[in-house]
């Protein structure tokens, strides 16, 4: 485990070096919270709730990162190494896919994991926000939501052509799925049909999860949310580790 | 002597373009092989198909022992490679691209000093892109080292280097074929195979042409220069000699 050690601090530093995702999934969720804290405050989410609005928007706010990680950052670092014929060179060392994948895997983790501490620190500091339901519960979901992300982002990259495609496909899932999630509109304020089809994104159901976890909401049926993450995270790993292509 | 690669028949075509035809061939350790021809001669491919980089239609190969595609793992453990076309992750430096290389093997060898060894040890705090091409080239030869090989495989090895700095990766290979390594390569430096290859190979579209000595090439060709006689084998006589 020394080489993944070795590969996980150099692969981190590059990444940082091109500061894309310190900009997208670090500083971008903090300021939309920023913006959002000066304009609702302490102000509840609605009449007669107990919960402030910001209570509500975190577990949406951190689906900023697990966005820009798993459908820009993971795939395009993926078919860019296999179109720059980075991957061609590791083909010719003991290293096994696996492992470069879980590497690349494992450095947007942290990026979503520090935003997350980020985002509850300034809101808790500045804004007062307080967990009222279960941190674990909450924590749950947002590993759910990560991980399901994530391994979407890892298919594409394992299966697009090259780094066009790859950033032609990262785009048709990013947009719609930041916008239409609930991740920047609340899925409350969409009409019916909408957020019918909008249910299907894992990350719909990721967010529902953590707000509900976040808010200590009664939670209705949690076992379709977590299965339909559970099952997505296991095709797209599957077929990301089986059409893995070095060149 | 132990064969190190042994490749029999081996063929691949890209469409209709038939790239390796029926390729045969055999390296014995701690020799030069030199595979030679012309640009798309079929050199890279075949290197590629020893590999296992890219799949061979027909044929058999095996490299110290194994099969390149099935015993991956255990078969780069102990085989350095450097492609023609090397790229590497933009940013990177010279130490980073070191380290992530030796991380990967058990026994790997000190890079650093082998950076020194190449000349570009005063290199490597620098980005990798910002070195000139010799140094680059030098470097690639560098991790094409890093595994301590038993076998490597260099792709046009010297192409970008000074005449000093030639003289010194020969002399480096030199040594190393002394321990023991097996060194495969291709080149279109003809001083350079004659210094170096102990067997030659040469290819002309994709098929075998001369395999043997590069005397027995002279005394085949009837010319007493090496290139002259590399040139009226592989057919590129230049126009009116």
């Amino acid at each position: 485990m020394k080489s993944f050690g070795t590969l996980y601090k150099n692969e981190l530093k590059l990444n940082i070096r091109n500061m894309n995702m310190a900009i997208f999934a670090i500083i971008m969720p903090l300021v939309v919270l920023i913006i959002l804290g000066f304009i609702y405050g302490t102000k509840p989410a609605a009449d007669g709730v107990v919960y402030t609005f910001l209570e509500q928007s975190i577990g949406a706010l951190c689906t900023i990162s697990i966005c820009a990680s798993g459908l820009m950052g993971l795939p395009l670092v993926v078919s860019e190494y296999r179109e720059r014929k980075v991957l061609k060179r590791f083909q010719v060392t003991p290293v096994s896919p696996v492992k470069l994948l879980l590497v690349e895997f494992s450095i947007y983790i942290l990026y979503c994991l520090v935003s997350l501490i980020t985002l509850i620190l300034t809101s808790m500091l500045i804004w007062n926000v307080r967990i009222t339901g279960s941190l674990l519960a909450f924590l749950g979901s947002w590993i759910l939501t990560m991980v399901s992300t994530l391994s979407i982002g890892m298919m594409v990259g394992g299966v697009a052509k090259n780094s066009k495609s790859a950033s032609v496909i990262a785009c048709l899932l990013y947009f719609p799925m930041l916008i239409f999630s609930g991740a920047t509109l609340p899925i409350e304020v969409m009409p019916m049909t909408m957020q019918k089809i909008v249910s299907v994104f894992p990350l719909t159901q990721g967010i529902q999860l953590m707000k509900t976890t976040f808010l200590g909401l009664p939670t209705g049926n949690i076992w379709f949310p977590i299965v339909t993450m559970v099952a997505v995270t296991v095709v797209c790993i599957s077929v990301a580790v089986k059409f893995f292509k070095w060149e | 002597m132990q064969t190190v690669i042994n490749v029999e028949q081996l063929s691949k075509s890209y469409g209709n373009l038939l790239a390796i035809d029926k390729i045969s061939l055999s390296v014995k350790r701690g020799t030069v092989f030199g595979l030679l021809g012309a640009n798309g001669a079929g050199k890279s491919t075949t290197i590629e198909c020893i590999l296992g980089t890219k799949t061979a239609d027909s044929g058999r190969v095996t490299v110290l022992g194994c099969n390149p595609k099935r015993d991956r793992k255990n078969l780069f453990q102990n085989v350095g490679v450097q492609f023609q076309e090397c790229d590497y992750q933009p940013e990177i430096k010279v130490s980073e691209l070191c380290e992530e290389t030796a991380c990967l093997y058990k026994n790997p060898s000190d890079w650093k000093g082998l950076c020194t060894k190449f000349g570009i040890g005063d290199k490597i705090q620098n980005a990798v892109k910002s070195l000139s091409g010799g140094e680059r080239q030098r470097l690639f030869i560098v991790l094409a080292l890093i595994p301590n090989p038993q076998l490597v495989f260099l792709d046009e090895l010297t192409t970008g280097l000074d005449a000093k700095a030639r003289r010194d990766v020969w002399k480096i290979l030199s040594d190393l074929k002394s321990k023991g390594l097996t060194i495969f390569l291709t080149s279109h430096f003809m001083d350079e195979v004659e210094t170096l290859c102990d067997e030659i190979c040469i290819l002309k579209q994709g098929r075998i042409v001369f395999q043997g000595t590069v005397e027995q090439a002279k005394t085949a060709s009837g010319y007493n220069r090496f290139e002259d006689a590399y040139l009226a084998i592989s057919g590129e006589e230049v126009c009116g000699e």
